[in-house]
């Protein structure tokens, strides 16, 4: 996976610190990143296809002006993908070349001739070796300081660049123009066979078996509860999706390996109902709150004991009894009935089996205790200020 | 493996180690992607916040900036918790911009920092929100669980 750990900010400090600005331009406003296949809103915003996508599946609003944005309006930017491509095509040979240190000496009388003003001739054939906007002032002592950090994945980027070497002004003009130009010539990606757009769907309307079916037929995993199963096919709606727009898709199992990421960093972590299967995910979700869990079930977990407690005596009574009064009479009789304990072994063993010698503990408590106590959740109190709008 | 808050949070660090925060808010520590603090004090001479520097808990999940962070003030020997009518003395706060609702993914660390500094700045009363506590004695909710009611827009 292509992480990118450059920043507007390895503008400052260099000679070119107002690239920053035009930099930040070509950023998307929600991952920070460079665009990567641009969309524009309907309010006339852009961002990447996918974190859009993801915004608008999660709240339908533009995030930077809050306007209602409809999916299916999303248009490509392509002018402004160009745009991006272009820059990020010369942005590492400029940087370099802005980062590289001026020698103090001896100043060479071409570089008092710079003129300031013409930066405009760096992008045209020019054959005088020009460094128009290098403006010695604003040549900081720290324009080689490290301007990158490592991320997650220990990718480096050019930590070093413009610390090694001293590259003569001609060639590196040179080399800026040729890279300015290089990118450009690539044709428009021809798409061959453009893969089509999957529907949204009303989830409400759909039944279990049916979207277990449609997702069958994508080929997605159907593990996990309903709302799993949703939160993976909208994900997978948002990842094709995003990916038709793109102008160089990517493979199908490309995509998988993007749902496979989500199904680990957040596909658990879906919030799920109070369902009594889902709440095995829910507790060892590592976002699980257990401070928080165990105050709020607090009393039906001290019930628990407390019923734990009881028919552990009541089985240790019942062997007492059982050893003392040898078997003959009362194998109906013996068996206790275990009052608070919902759903412990079933009736019928406890009369028919013999005693167990072992004292029995008795069910194993219903691991969590919340669902049969579902008006727990609602009973919390609210505080004043807070009232449900 | 790293899914898109990692990437996220990664160029949000990057940035402000290399561009330092605007005055009045520092970064203390951010050693994971999943819990940073900040270090917030208010600008003018509001003699509520006079000389006071407060600590900040940022608390991300794995579907930031999509979901807003989960931002607390933290009560320390030398951090005590601003005076403010919309946060209580639990540190917990009632912000629209760090609910569901008010949150926008353009919104980062440093501009929830922003907005909480110029929360504190505008603020003349000093009293925390009714039913404090009553709250703080009786919340076991995380803030994001917390059904807040945003009805006063002057403060």
């Amino acid at each position: 996976m292509e992480v990118e750990v450059s920043d507007s900010t390895d503008w400052l400090g260099t000679p070119l610190a107002s690239l920053k600005s035009v930099e930040e331009a070509l950023r998307c406003h929600v991952c920070k990143d460079f665009f990567t296949t641009p969309m524009l809103t309907s309010c006339s915003h852009t961002f990447c296809s996918l974190c859009i996508r993801r915004c608008l599946t999660a709240d339908s609003k533009c995030p930077l002006c809050r306007k209602t944005v409809d999916l299916s309006k999303l248009r490509g930017n392509g002018a402004l993908r160009e745009a991006v491509e272009a820059f990020r095509g010369v942005r590492d040979s400029i940087l370099k070349f802005a980062r590289t240190p001026t020698p103090a000496l001896p100043i060479s009388p071409k570089r008092k001739a710079t003129d300031v003003d013409n930066s405009d001739d760096e992008f045209q054939e020019s054959k005088r070796p020009r460094r128009s906007t290098r403006n010695r002032k604003a040549r900081e002592p720290q324009a080689s300081s490290q301007l990158t950090i490592e991320d997650s994945e220990g990718d480096l980027q050019d930590d070093n660049d413009g610390e090694d070497e001293y590259v003569p002004e001609p060639t590196a003009s040179r080399s800026i123009t040729s890279a300015l130009r290089s990118p450009s010539k690539r044709p428009p990606a021809a798409a061959a066979k453009a893969p089509e757009r999957l529907p949204t769907l009303q989830y409400s309307m759909v039944k279990d078996q049916a979207l277990r079916k449609i997702m069958r037929e994508l080929g997605l995993s159907t593990a996990g509860n309903r709302t799993m199963l949703e939160a993976r096919h909208r994900e997978w709606l948002t990842l094709w999706n995003a990916n038709c727009d793109s102008a160089n898709p990517k493979t199908r199992g490309a995509l998988f390996q993007d749902l496979q990421v989500w199904e680990r960093t957040i596909g658990t972590m879906a919030p799920t109902s109070s369902k009594a299967a889902s709440t095995g995910a829910q507790i060892k979700d590592k976002d699980f709150d257990g401070g928080a869990w165990a105050a709020k079930h607090d009393s039906s977990f001290k019930d628990l004991i407390a019923n734990a407690r009881r028919s552990r005596q009541i089985a240790e009574q019942k062997a007492r009894e059982a050893a003392a009064e040898e078997a003959a009479k009362q194998e109906a009789s013996s068996s206790v009935p275990q009052p608070s304990v919902p759903k412990t072994s079933t009736p019928s063993t406890a009369e028919s089996a013999p005693l167990p010698q072992t004292p029995v503990l008795p069910v194993q408590p219903p691991p969590h205790p919340s669902y049969s106590h579902p008006e727990r959740w609602q009973h919390q109190p609210q505080p004043t200020h807070y009232q449900q709008p | 493996m790293a899914g898109f808050a990692t990437k996220r949070l990664g160029k949000e660090l990057s940035k402000i180690n290399s561009n330092s925060l605007p005055p009045g808010i520092e970064l203390v520590s951010a050693d994971n992607f999943e819990e940073w603090f900040l270090d917030i004090r208010v600008l003018d001479n509001n003699p509520l916040y006079l000389n006071e520097i407060y600590r900040l808990k940022f608390r991300f999940s794995a579907q930031y900036p999509i979901e807003p962070p989960e931002v607390t003030f933290v009560k320390l020997a030398d951090r005590p918790i601003p005076i403010h009518p919309h946060i209580y003395s639990n540190g917990i706060i009632c912000l629209d911009l760090l609910g569901q609702q008010g949150w926008s993914p353009v919104q980062n660390v440093e501009s929830v920092c922003m907005s909480l500094q110029s929360m504190l700045t505008g603020n003349s009363r000093n009293e925390r929100p009714a039913g404090d506590e009553e709250f703080v004695r009786a919340n076991r909710l995380r803030p994001k669980d917390i059904d807040f009611y945003y009805d006063d827009n002057n403060v």
